[in-house]
């Protein structure tokens, strides 16, 4: 999982969804979740997945790194087939799917969304604890990984980390990270007093969302809305014969012409 | 690595809905535990920990796909309220990058969160039986009591996941009730399922437990050594 390069995309993307207001983005995001947890049929849920590929696309971001970063719950997802496993080839392609598809909405979120923009939008759900925390954690994490990536290099310049040598690595690694905790904390405790001096009394003033509801929002829900009322649909005339098929092949024609456009745009 | 990469959707309704309500009611109380501390030093400290968590969850050791939590260690450092608050932090992060299903944070919260808690207490147990002088293996030994016992609760929820709650209470009110053969069939694999999971888990998840012992061990020994004010915080 490479947070900064998900970063650098989400601040530096210049696509519709980019453009497109946290909120709205989120409601779509929320609006395929629904579909991929009321949704049961493997080709419809293909479909989906197909789907959010072609938003991928829209993006104009790499696509198969987007679809990497994705990927990683299919490992465990793996691992509850198995663990579930029950004979049916056609369930255990449901569950890695479900997987898939739900990681892919939330990475296109992220990867077109700064962080602080999704916790802006949750401020009126959130504690403020919680909301201040996760602006927090936010802002150590880029500091900690700048810091664990100097540790790593660091210890492997100067033989902390050798092959075959599992037990001194694990006792440089352990170490290495308690030094990381405590130079964390210092920055911390500055950082404490740079908030006091600001006027920090225990809440992290957010910027309110401009209100304004554009073209690209109403893509992004429109979107979300699209795939929803198909999978309900589906799920509710379930008799329909072959049309999760039919979801599959509309969703494939567009990810072709998705990805034709913007070819020809990009030239 | 106690805490649930399950997907969005595999889980029934009722689980993952119990799971947020345990969360919510949890977190009320820990905010509420904490209201009396000065929160203003304290809310970057979840932060820093938070984000030590989310470092740490991403890296895997190879080749076991297993990556610690140091749920433990921040149950050590910021104490049980604090660390259940920046485990549900964590788990929401984490959650964004697909790791695991954002519908199943709840009961991550509460896997994980158990970890940090009962971490807390076992390390404070350990600690008083050991002596002062003993707490990287008071921590070391905590970590891996607390994985168990999480782990024990991740077993338990997939156990739940595949037991129909109707069918359960039904058969505890008619315990000869018949059952179809689809229904028979359908719990005998259930049963097959969960006690493979249970002897693979004990096999795989062994060493993890050692390996997050050992970890947090070293951690808490090492912040000790430079910093012991880190260690044992206000008990929220």
């Amino acid at each position: 999982m490479d947070v900064a390069l998900i970063d650098y995309y989400a601040n530096h993307g210049k696509s519709f969804l980019h453009s497109a207001a946290a909120p709205s983005k989120l409601l779509f995001s929320a609006l395929v979740i629904a579909s991929v947890v009321i949704t049961e049929e493997f080709y419809l849920l293909l479909a989906i997945y197909v789907s959010l590929v072609s938003m991928a696309v829209w993006t104009r971001l790499s696509v198969t790194k987007i679809i990497t970063i994705a990927a990683y719950p299919a490992i465990f997802a793996i691992l509850f087939v198995i663990v579930t496993w029950d004979g049916s080839l056609l369930r255990a392609g449901v569950i890695m799917l479900k997987a898939l598809t739900a990681a892919l909405t939330m990475v296109i979120l992220i990867v077109t969304t700064p962080y602080p923009d999704v916790f802006k939008t949750l401020k009126p759900i959130l504690p403020g604890i919680i909301h201040d925390g996760l602006y927090l954690t936010y802002r150590s994490l880029f500091v900690l990984l700048e810091m664990t990536d100097e540790l790593v290099k660091g210890l492997k310049v100067r033989g902390g980390l050798t092959k075959k040598k599992y037990l001194r690595n694990i006792a440089n690694f352990s170490s290495g990270i308690g030094l990381v905790l405590i130079k964390g904390f210092d920055i911390t405790e500055k950082y404490y007093g740079v908030m006091k001096v600001r006027g920090y009394t225990g809440k992290i003033a957010a910027d309110k969302n401009s209100g304004r509801f554009s073209t690209d929002d109403l893509r992004a829900v429109a979107s979300g809305i699209l795939i929803f009322s198909v999978s309900l649909g589906i799920k509710h005339y379930g008799s329909i014969d072959k049309s999760g098929l039919y979801a599959l092949i509309v969703a494939a024609i567009i990810l072709i012409l998705s990805i034709v456009y913007t070819a020809k745009e990009g030239n | 690595m106690s805490h649930l990469h399950i997907p969005d959707g595999v889980l029934p309704g009722w689980l993952v809905l119990a799971g947020w309500l345990c969360t919510a009611v949890l977190l009320a109380f820990c905010i509420y535990r904490v209201k009396r501390l000065e929160l203003t030093r304290k809310i970057p400290l979840i932060g820093i920990i938070s984000a030590l968590m989310i470092v740490c969850m991403t890296l895997p050791i190879i080749p076991f796909a297993y990556h610690v939590n140091l749920s433990v260690v921040a149950g050590i450092i910021l104490g049980p309220a604090l660390a259940f608050i920046s485990i549900f932090i964590v788990d929401l992060i984490i959650a964004m990058f697909g790791h695991g299903g954002i519908t199943v944070v709840g009961l991550n919260t509460v896997v994980i969160g158990s970890e940090a808690v009962l971490g807390y207490y076992l390390f404070l147990m350990f600690k008083i039986l050991m002596g002062n002088y003993s707490v990287g293996w008071s921590s070391g030994i905590a970590a891996v009591i607390s994985l168990i016992l999480s782990t024990s609760i991740l077993v338990l929820v997939l156990y739940a996941a595949h037991v129909n709650p109707d069918l359960v209470i039904d058969t505890e009110k008619e315990p000869h009730i018949e059952s179809t053969t689809h229904e028979t069939e359908s719990n005998v694999k259930n049963g097959l399922s969960i006690n493979v999971f249970v002897k693979t888990a004990l096999a795989l998840l062994a060493f993890g437990w050692m390996l997050e012992g050992v970890i947090t061990g070293l951690v808490i020994k090492y912040v000790s050594g430079i910093r012991p004010d880190l260690i044992e915080p206000d008990t929220t």
